[in-house]
């Protein structure tokens, strides 16, 4: 029974790590430009699609290194053309815009690598369990948990320590006076959005490792990352953190004693959230 | 008893003290004045009595009722009216729909589906009426968002005025006016507060406006009550004078 | 816009649409397309009752619908199949279901509230798929079939007689877009207007704006589930697609298409927006992203809908 307990709590932080790494990137361009990109997922997908597409030249580390900033690349490209037309106006349309995008990025995606599953092949040493005892503990789970744990490291090391990160985090509490004191807030946003996809395109190379390739990749773990920062609080990163990996475990642990309710149990503390607690655990209020 | 009376009422923000422990009583019918230079904390202290927030000590009462911690729309009901430093309308609709829109929802028709004639007739009388008091007749039908300053500024007084209060409250109406806009409001609250015998207190910069309407004056100094009394009174004060001027006065 | 142009406006809507059955198929188009726009107009219509006259962002509106549809077909196929019924039940499944979860909302604004719209339009996606005992999963509620209308003396053949069927529909239509025209010209309605105005001036007006909302909510989800009982009705068959986000998304994109300031807005925006659709689906797979690239393109360059250019044109 223990061990049942235990791979589900140890599954559920893994998948809770997921849920975080991209909620986060959701989470940074909210925060910033007050946009929900609804295409996030799409670029999740992207990213696995494009590792995918990449490994047979630069093998599976290349691909893992490559394939989040390419995608990031296009997320930045599509902020500037498209997305920073909207900052001004009524949300609604930025919504609207980022829906189009998930469509036609699901749409392409399943144009250029075909609809069924693909295979995403992971260097074998990866998946050997490293105990006996702990049979759940493959490498590669441990592998991702690690990268996901360095990502995070990574990002608060950003918005701590770097000019782009302290200017990011200024920006989502003022950014007129951002603005004011010199700051080149369009290229700000555009840099924000730009670290957000490469979240996504990096959860999106990890995902494909453990779940294989399908168009609508994306679609499943978009939810969750909504779930997570309403649970976590809207305007806060770490609240989304813990959001994402607290659903995670709690999904996982729901998984040991009714399995059928594991998915429905992220939306029943959603649902607990907006009632006790509208701003969420960490959230600020006068958010929205 | 006085109509409202403020008691001992703070307001910090972390810890910035905006209000500290400021009293104010005003007498049904009286015309009162708050004045005080830049960051004063006069439209804080507005914002408390109107219930945008809550004092973090002290208590307000409004006829009778003790008011400290009511909701905005229930001091509303209670017979409270306020106007906002940046007019506060309703931009795309004319201003004979934000009108009707105050006085039906002064009559408590705010969730009807349907009226009879006869209400129906009211209805539209009294925004008349409204239109009239606040000179606004040949734009009635317009929308208010292309209107001039002064007149944006007239319907949101009327608008307040629709809601039949006891008590009508200011904030800075002849902001960002010129010498004949500034008349034209200055002319408008005079006969509001005398035919209506309405009770008003309002924030002021605009001296030649404070000491032609108000009966009484307060004053505050960041944060902190300065004076209060007559207008002679109060421009023969030195404390307000230092503080408006400086140690130079 | 002028009273005389209005009234003329309503004349040629009403016109069109009781004359369609004749006119669709000169054109080389078809009744049930018809019968298509009708039903979604009403869902688009019934959402702009919250979106362009209340002022409120819902992404999750397919929720509602899917669920008029699940009841619908559901009751018709193992409880007693009978239209009125079936509708009946379908339309209080999703107008109590929304009820519900209104108070949860209701105190958020903006994209907030749009993103919690989405994740509750999720929950009813992910409940369709995963009770497959009772929602059949992906594969739907089929096998059951729209019942004749028996009015005692007469029949009215929905089932068989598709003419008649789109006639059906749009008498519903009909009472649902005057029982929203009459609200929305109502004190009540007119609250509505102030909060999407200004909702602040709203509320210092006296109007409890959370309330309002709530029940603007509850009227505007009542008539999208009204839809989705036709939409069940129209096709002998729900399944979860009917309440996905991309659902959700579409009746948004009518709204705006159509103009969100205008009564018959979305009613044109549905016109519009499922003759293309019906075309690129007719001439690609790939119809997927031409929608995506349609809803880029009505962001960024018409944004007040084609009613609001006209609006502009007229004023100027």
């Amino acid at each position: 029974m223990t061990q049942l307990v235990l791979f589900n709590v140890f599954n559920g932080l893994i998948i809770g790590a997921f849920y975080a790494l991209m909620a986060l990137g959701l989470s940074l361009i909210l925060n910033l430009s007050g946009v929900i990109n609804f295409a996030h997922g799409g670029f999740l997908a992207m990213g696995g699609y494009l590792a995918y597409s990449l490994i047979p030249y630069v093998g599976f580390w290349g691909a893992l290194l490559v394939s989040p900033i390419l995608v990031a690349f296009i997320g930045i490209v599509i902020e500037r053309v498209l997305i920073r037309r909207l900052y001004g106006r009524d949300p609604l349309y930025s919504l609207l815009l980022t829906f189009g995008l998930a469509f036609m990025i699901e749409d392409g995606t399943r144009f250029i690598w075909g609809a069924q599953s693909l295979p995403y092949q992971i260097p074998s040493w990866l998946s050997q369990p490293l105990s006996y005892q702990y049979f759940f503990l493959t490498g590669y789970r441990v592998f991702m948990v690690l990268l996901v744990t360095a990502a995070v490291g990574g990002l608060f090391l950003i918005l701590n320590y770097t000019r782009l990160g302290i200017r990011i985090r200024a920006g989502t509490l003022d950014l007129e006076t951002v603005g004011v004191l010199g700051v080149n807030v369009r290229v700000l946003r555009n840099l924000n959005f730009g670290l957000g996809i490469y979240l996504a395109g990096l959860a999106g190379v990890l995902a494909s490792g453990m779940l294989g390739l399908q168009p609508n990749l994306g679609d499943n773990l978009i939810m969750p990352s909504f779930i997570a920062i309403i649970v976590g609080g809207l305007g806060s990163l770490p609240g989304t953190l813990v959001g994402g990996i607290l659903i995670g475990v709690v999904s996982g642990v729901t998984t040991v004693f009714l399995p059928s309710a594991s998915e429905a149990v992220m939306y029943v503390m959603m649902a607990a959230v907006l009632i006790v607690r509208p701003r969420g655990l960490f959230g600020e209020e006068g958010r929205f | 008893m006085s109509l409202l009376q403020v008691q001992n009422v703070s307001k910090h923000f972390g810890s910035l003290i905006a209000v500290n422990n400021v009293s104010m009583n005003v007498e049904a019918g009286e015309l009162r004045a708050i004045i005080g230079p830049n960051g004063a904390g006069k439209t804080t202290f507005f914002n408390l009595i109107t219930g945008f927030f809550s004092p973090t000590s002290g208590r307000i009462v409004f006829d009778g009722h003790d008011i400290s911690n009511l909701l905005p729309a229930r001091r509303v009901w209670l017979g409270m009216a306020r106007t906002f430093q940046v007019t506060e309308v309703f931009p795309e609709l004319s201003v004979r729909e934000n009108l009707r829109i105050s006085v039906e929802v002064a009559s408590g028709l705010r969730l009807r589906a349907w009226l009879s004639h006869t209400d129906d007739d009211k209805i539209r009388s009294r925004v008349s009426e409204l239109i009239d008091m606040g000179s606004l007749g040949g734009k009635a039908d317009r929308q208010v968002g292309e209107l001039s300053h002064g007149d944006q500024r007239a319907t949101e007084i009327m608008m307040a005025l629709a809601l039949n209060p006891r008590l009508l409250l200011l904030d800075e109406p002849t902001a960002g006016m010129g010498d004949q806009e500034t008349y034209d409001i200055t002319q408008l609250i005079s006969r509001l507060h005398k035919n209506g015998k309405l009770t008003i207190v309002l924030i002021e910069h605009d001296m030649r406006v404070v000491f032609h309407l108000a009966d009484r004056i307060m004053v505050l100094d960041q944060g902190k009550f300065l004076a209060e009394g007559t207008p002679p009174e109060i421009a023969a004060n030195k404390a307000v004078q230092t503080a408006y001027l400086g140690q130079a006065a | 816009m002028p009273k005389f142009d209005k009234r003329a406006g309503d004349i040629l809507v009403w016109a069109l649409l009781l004359s369609a059955p004749f006119w669709l198929p000169t054109v080389g188009s078809y009744v049930e397309l018809g019968t298509r726009v009708v039903i979604y107009a009403l869902a688009a219509m019934a959402l702009n009752f919250l979106l362009g006259y209340t002022g409120v962002l819902s992404f999750g509106h397919a929720a509602y619908f899917g669920l008029g549809a699940y009841g619908t077909a559901l009751t018709m196929k193992y409880v007693y199949p009978s239209t009125p019924v079936g509708m009946l039940a379908g339309i209080v499944l999703g107008t109590v279901a929304a009820a519900l979860i209104g108070p949860m909302i209701a105190r958020l604004r903006g994209v907030y509230f749009a993103m919690c719209t989405i994740a509750f339009g999720q929950v009813f996606y992910f409940i369709a798929f995963q009770w497959f005992s009772l929602t059949g999963g992906d594969d739907g509620v089929s096998a059951w079939h729209r019942a004749p209308l028996d009015f005692g003396f007469a029949t009215l053949d929905i089932l068989n007689n598709n003419k008649a069927f789109y006639y059906f529909v749009v008498a519903i239509f009909a009472l649902c877009a005057a029982a929203m025209a009459f609200l929305l010209r109502s004190p009540f309605g007119r609250t509505l207007l102030a909060i999407r105005e200004n909702e602040r001036r709203a509320r210092f007006l006296g109007i409890p704006v959370d309330w309002h909302i709530w029940m603007s909510w509850v009227v505007s989800c009542f008539f999208v589930s009204v839809a989705g009982t036709l939409f069940a009705l129209m096709n002998d068959f729900v399944d979860p697609r009917a309440l996905r986000w991309d659902q959700s998304g579409n009746f948004v994109i009518m709204a705006v298409l159509g103009g969100m300031r205008s009564f018959w807005g979305p009613l044109i925006g549905s016109a519009i927006f499922l003759v293309l659709q019906d075309y690129i689906s007719s001439e690609t797979e790939n119809w997927m992203s031409f929608i995506g690239l349609f809803f880029v393109l009505v962001v960024l360059f018409f944004p007040r809908g084609v009613l609001g250019i006209i609006r502009r044109k007229a004023a100027s």
